[in-house]
């Protein structure tokens, strides 16, 4: 099992949390955060946002049709997009058919409990209408988010 | 209730049992509206210092009439108020005399649910309670024991007292600040913002102790300060919250 | 490339009956409870001490306790979808079951009954036949004229819904605490928010 990196975009298209993993020996290493990440995620949210609309117009009437995995020759992203426009994507290898009970836990038991329940920390991270539409920079930083993430995911890093 | 095991069982057992199925008799709601309601006081308090402060200076009648007429037809748009982190941010800039009207609001907030709450604790056939002839212990372990976990579903985790009517009841693992972290390292800044999420229960605690007699004009006095948890378990960086402690002086009135 | 969609739409919560047994089944074996009473009587307290901060001037106090209400109401979304796993609703009708046999249910322990859609259907009225928020609350006088007791739940749902793209108006029309025969809140539809894209994309 590896997990490359994880993602979180929220309602203005902002990309509010990343971790990506470099060496598949160690789960401590990599980038939090990171500035280094900021065009990636750019192009992760394109890519993510025109499949998402290509497999709803292929839908039809039949309502939700959510695109739940893209492959690639390299990679498998996994994508839990919730009613309120939050994104959570993890990216791993391609031996990973679904991570979808991956993407809950991150969602219910770690963001919800530690961004939604946490009265200290904005629960909207675009403060002004200039950081909306993906022009934001704030990212989560509290520790118990931070730790959770790495307590949960970091074994599955290699 | 199996009958066969009843011979086994004392009358207080029983009297336990028979209680316990009453509470969980009651009607219910989901603890986390509980949960996010208290979280939500702090910066309620917050946001009505603001508008109290702001309606003292100035206001033209005109506008405010007309608004106030829209009002009350449609109470619509959250009037642009700040969101909860915002208004608790502003705690930490406001001055000790606005910190300190926002406490007071608070901790007077939670005498009122005190006193409501003792009415419900009594009335309740507790089989742990006996409100005869209590002395200032057994209040004290009342409010350790039943009080908080009819509000917290825990205990107080430790019970201390200098014998000269001050009692600290230490709580490890305060829940309405479970889930608060600010950054990445716990800070002199999430501390202050701590405080006061702990006027509810010192104003719970007074309010509990009038209703069983203490009720003379500042007999008691409730204060609480963030604490080292016991023995440093290497909780620095595990994310749990500070320890808090209850301070509880009651003046003796004879 | 190759794209894998979810073929399964939403397994067993599309008719009302099965959204009310998946909604009672959440709330029996999914959800840590507390005492009502509890609830009401610190509802109670905080809506007695505003009644004195404002002077009595219950016009504010029914502002505040929206705007409570709303910051409350875009947090306690992302807890309700995290327990659902709802998908946002194709029709505003289906959000009113939504509201009524999932929400109120999985948390208050209450199902308001939906009623008096409006001709066009953008607006219908939720009954509370039981209000946690109220029970055994009786108003004063001057209250009773003016107090909307339990509109914290207006500004809940007002953020609730903002947070998936619906922008509505909620606000109380009747409660029993006032005299009324039905305690009625009424939700309006104004728009259907459009999801944001980047800057430079459209």
């Amino acid at each position: 099992m590896a997990i490359y990196s994880f993602w979180v975009f929220d309602r203005h298209c902002n990309c509010i949390f990343d971790r990506e993993w470099t060496l598949k020996s160690n789960q401590s290493s990599g980038t939090t955060n990171s500035k280094l990440n900021e065009d990636t995620a750019k192009l992760l949210y394109g890519m993510v946002y025109s499949l998402r609309s290509i497999s709803q117009k292929l839908a039809g009437n039949e309502a939700h049709n959510e695109i739940r995995t893209i492959a690639t020759g390299k990679y498998r992203a996994h994508i839990l997009c919730t009613a309120s426009g939050l994104w959570f994507i993890l990216l791993s290898d391609l031996k990973q058919e679904d991570l979808s009970h991956v993407l809950r836990y991150l969602y219910g038991e770690i963001y919800v409990k530690t961004v939604a329940h946490n009265w200290l920390s904005p629960i909207d991270f675009a403060e002004s209408e200039a950081e909306k539409r993906g022009q934001g920079f704030r990212k989560i930083r509290n520790r118990n988010f931070l730790l959770r993430v790495e307590q949960f995911l970091g074994p599955m890093v290699n | 209730m199996d009958s066969n095991q009843t011979p086994e069982m004392s009358e207080h057992q029983r009297q336990q049992l028979q209680f316990q199925l009453f509470q969980e008799s009651l009607p219910k709601v989901n603890e986390m509206v509980y949960w996010m309601l208290l979280n939500e006081t702090v910066p309620l308090a917050i946001s009505v210092e603001n508008n109290l402060s702001k309606s003292s200076t100035s206001e033209p009648e005109a506008s405010q009439s007309l608004e106030r007429e829209l009002d009350s037809k449609l109470t619509l748009s959250p009037t642009n108020d700040l969101p909860s982190h915002k208004l608790l941010q502003q705690y930490l800039t406001a001055d000790e005399e606005k910190q300190a009207k926002i406490k007071q609001r608070l901790s007077n907030t939670g005498f009122l649910l005190g006193q409501k709450l003792s009415q419900l604790l009594i009335f309740s056939n507790n089989p742990n309670i006996s409100f005869k002839n209590m002395d200032l212990l057994t209040v004290m372990k009342f409010v350790c024991r039943d009080v908080w976990r009819q509000m917290y579903g825990k205990q107080i985790d430790n019970l201390k007292t200098n014998h000269r009517g001050t009692f600290y009841l230490l709580d490890y693992n305060y829940k309405p600040i479970e889930s608060f972290a600010l950054e990445e390292n716990l800070s002199a800044q999430e501390h202050t913002l701590i405080e006061p999420y702990l006027e509810i229960p010192c104003g719970v605690i007074r309010g509990v102790l009038e209703s069983l007699g203490f009720q003379e004009e500042g007999q008691v006095v409730c204060n609480a300060t963030i604490v080292e948890p016991p023995e440093s378990s290497g909780t620095t960086i595990t994310g749990t919250p500070p320890a808090i402690s209850f301070n509880v002086q009651v003046l003796s009135t004879q | 490339m190759s794209s894998s969609t979810n073929n399964t739409p939403v397994p067993s919560t599309s008719s009302k009956k099965s959204l009310k047994v998946f909604s009672d089944d959440i709330w029996k074996n999914k959800t840590a409870k507390i005492n009502a009473e509890l609830f009401t009587l610190t509802y109670g307290s905080i809506v007695s001490q505003l009644c004195t901060d404002y002077e009595r001037d219950f016009a504010k106090v029914n502002n505040q306790l929206y705007s409570m209400g709303y910051n409350i109401g875009v947090r306690l979304i992302e807890d309700f979808l995290a327990r659902t796993a709802l998908p946002r609703c194709d029709s505003l009708a289906r959000t009113s079951e939504v509201i009524t046999i999932c929400a109120f249910k999985v948390f208050l322990n209450v199902t308001p009954q939906v009623g008096n859609w409006s001709s066009n259907k953008d607006s219908f009225s939720l009954f509370l036949e039981e209000n946690p928020l109220s029970e055994f609350v009786e108003l004063p006088m001057d209250a009773a004229k003016e107090l909307w007791y339990s509109n914290i739940l207006c500004g809940v749902l007002k953020g609730a819904l903002e947070m998936v793209q619906m922008d509505c108006d909620v606000w109380f029309v009747n409660d029993v605490l006032k005299g009324d025969q039905t305690t009625e809140l009424r939700i309006k539809l104004n728009r259907v928010l459009k999801d944001e894209i980047p800057a430079g994309e459209d």
